[in-house]
């Protein structure tokens, strides 16, 4: 069975009088450990479909379960509480809190956590171990590079361990050599602990790193390959 | 478990944002210091002034004067007073002030006969240094109230010149009663040859009556009155809260338009805490979204919000309560207006009361934006990143 299924997946929005259907009656079906790459020209609806995957935005019409969980039925709460059980997501600007340090950024979601104090500190540090931000545990945001930046996002977001690992477009600002590392990192994630991985692109190079690639043409799949 | 485990972060974000939490937590401190002080002198004013049920003493005035300095009754009269049935006890005294207007440190002198200085002490008054025996010995001795001790910085042993009359400080009353805690006590001839009015032994500025049953303070008052309607001096006769209520009207009334800073400090205390959560809201939107990604409910952040609002108006409302109250126990401030003192009350009640009202402004501000931030989508929260 697929871990994530989309059945006649269906967004509209309204934006004025208008109604826009950036998604049209997607049906889709994700393995588990795979890692997909989401491709198509601007308004295609990868975003909306990774918006729809994290459970932060609802679908219109149609089903989206998620290991075997009915995604589109589920409250407001039950869906942040499903989201923080099983969605880790990584952000094209990091979005890290600026406030707070890596270390606490990491440590936010498993505040969440029913877990001690003492787990919650070896889980955030073996992220930011696995990462390899550790000697940067007390920085902030601020004092940190675009690609430190972007692997403290990415600790904070396996620090969980998700069922599945979403990423918008996660090279978007980096330059060419700080995003292949970070590319190299989460392929390491998908074999070495079989993480499903979604990643809208735009970068055709960063594809290569995926083993499936689906492309979305007007919110419907144009085309899907496999490796 | 949520809901405190989110505590800190929300304590992080306060620390971490030192400039907003600055000019806000000092601003609520400044309007917080604003509402205790008034506070402290709209207490001091309705406990001076305030009737209480089983109150004994009238205090017997020139009618129609309104100042020591024109009060003038024969010191006979008192022989008469004690005569009116339901009268206890009689004390003569001549008052001497610095100033006889509104003013924060005036000297008020009361002279007494030797022999009625226990009755013209404060009921519950208590020596606290020096003697009543040394006070008694010594011709232009005093016992000064612990308030105005401290104010004027003076001690047993000190001499003490004021309103061009010097004592020899004879001893220190300390008492509840504010009106005792800020005068002199002084020889009334020594006072009355002093201030030189009319004569050692013949003039009094007023009288204070003491009465067996309180229930007939009022039918006590009226025969005093009557009893020198036609005389050449004659009499208005009031409680003691009465008497100093009239005496400072002004104070009082001045103390009713301050009550107005007050509102006007707690209004302030809601905007700063409303401002700093509405900018605050504003500038993390981008925050919110991702904490919402993460997991965290609307609800939740509401809370943290919530608790924002709270703990800096709390935080605000203790700086500048203290620091009131602090001011206040220190500088011992006394409103005296025609030989009638009105302290501002020092104690905790003024205190307690600004930072629970400061808490309750934090919450009441914070809970508009945190209910918004709670029904907020996140989708919403995204969009508007």
């Amino acid at each position: 069975m697929s871990l994530i299924e989309c059945k006649q997946l269906t967004k509209h929005y309204i934006r004025g009088a208008e109604q826009i259907t950036p998604l049209q009656q997607l049906d889709l079906s994700i393995d588990r450990g795979r890692f997909v790459a989401l491709m198509g020209p601007s308004g295609s609806g990868k975003t909306t479909l990774l918006n729809l995957l994290a459970g932060i935005d609802r679908p219109s019409e149609g089903e989206l379960i998620i290991d075997g969980n009915q995604i589109h039925t589920l409250s407001r709460g039950k869906l942040a509480q499903w989201r923080s059980m099983h969605i880790g997501y990584i952000f094209q600007l990091y979005n890290l809190i600026p406030v707070l340090t890596a270390y606490e950024n990491v440590e936010l979601p498993l505040l969440l956590h029913p877990i001690s104090r003492k787990e919650r500190h070896s889980r955030v540090a073996s992220a930011l171990e696995m990462v390899g931000i550790s000697d940067r545990h007390e920085h902030y945001p601020r004092q940190l590079s675009g690609g430190q930046e972007q692997r403290v996002a990415i600790a904070r977001a396996i620090v969980t361990k998700p069922t599945i690992l979403l990423a918008d477009e996660p090279t978007g600002d980096l330059d060419r050599e700080t995003g292949t590392a970070i590319m190299e990192l989460l392929k390491q994630f998908q074999t070495e602990q079989n993480q499903t991985i979604v990643m809208v692109t735009h970068d055709p190079q960063t594809t290569d790193w995926a083993d499936t690639l689906l492309h979305l043409e007007k919110g419907k799949l144009a085309e899907a390959v496999t490796s | 478990m949520r809901l405190i485990k989110v505590i800190p972060t929300v304590f992080k974000q306060i620390m971490r944002s030192p400039i907003r939490s600055f000019l806000t937590l000092g601003g609520i401190a400044v309007a917080m210091f604003l509402f205790v002080m008034v506070e402290s002198m709209r207490t001091g004013v309705r406990e001076a002034t305030q009737a209480t049920a089983n109150e004994t003493t009238l205090v017997v005035y020139r009618k129609n004067r309104y100042c020591p300095f024109t009060s003038r009754l024969p010191q006979y009269y008192g022989d008469r007073i004690e005569r009116i049935e339901g009268v206890a006890s009689v004390v003569p005294m001549q008052i001497h002030v610095s100033n006889c207007g509104a003013s924060l440190d005036v000297v008020t002198f009361r002279g007494v006969p030797k022999d009625d200085i226990t009755s013209a002490m404060a009921k519950d008054g208590t020596i606290s240094d020096g003697s009543i025996e040394t006070w008694k010995q010594r011709g232009d001795g005093a016992i000064v109230g612990s308030s105005l001790a401290k104010r004027r910085g003076i001690k047993v042993g000190d001499r003490f010149k004021a309103a061009g009359i010097t004592i020899f400080v004879a001893a220190i009353q300390e008492t509840s009663k504010a009106q005792d805690r800020n005068v002199a006590l002084v020889h009334l001839p020594f006072l009355q040859e002093a201030a030189r009015k009319g004569g050692t032994g013949t003039i009094v500025t007023q009288f204070n009556v003491q009465i067996n049953d309180s229930t007939k303070l009022q039918e006590i008052a009226s025969s005093i009155d009557e009893t020198f309607a036609h005389d050449e001096h004659p009499t208005s006769t009031f409680s003691e809260t009465a008497f100093v209520g009239r005496a400072a009207r002004d104070i009082v009334h001045l103390a009713d338009v301050a009550g107005i800073l007050a509102w006007g400090a707690l209004a302030a205390v809601f905007a700063l805490v409303a401002n700093a959560v509405v900018l605050a809201m504003r500038d993390r939107v981008r925050d919110h979204a991702v904490l919402q990604t993460l997991g965290y409910t609307g609800w939740l952040i509401g809370w943290m919000v919530l608790l924002e609002g709270a703990s800096i108006a709390l935080i605000g409302g203790l700086v500048g309560g203290i620091a009131a109250f602090i001011a206040v126990r220190i500088g011992q401030f006394t409103m005296t207006m025609e030989g009638v003192n009105i302290e501002m009350a020092s104690g905790p009640s003024a205190v307690i009361a600004g930072i629970v009202i400061a808490f309750a402004l934090g919450l009441f501000a914070a809970v508009i934006p945190a209910l918004r931030l709670a029904r907020t989508d996140i989708a919403t929260c995204f969009r508007a990143v």
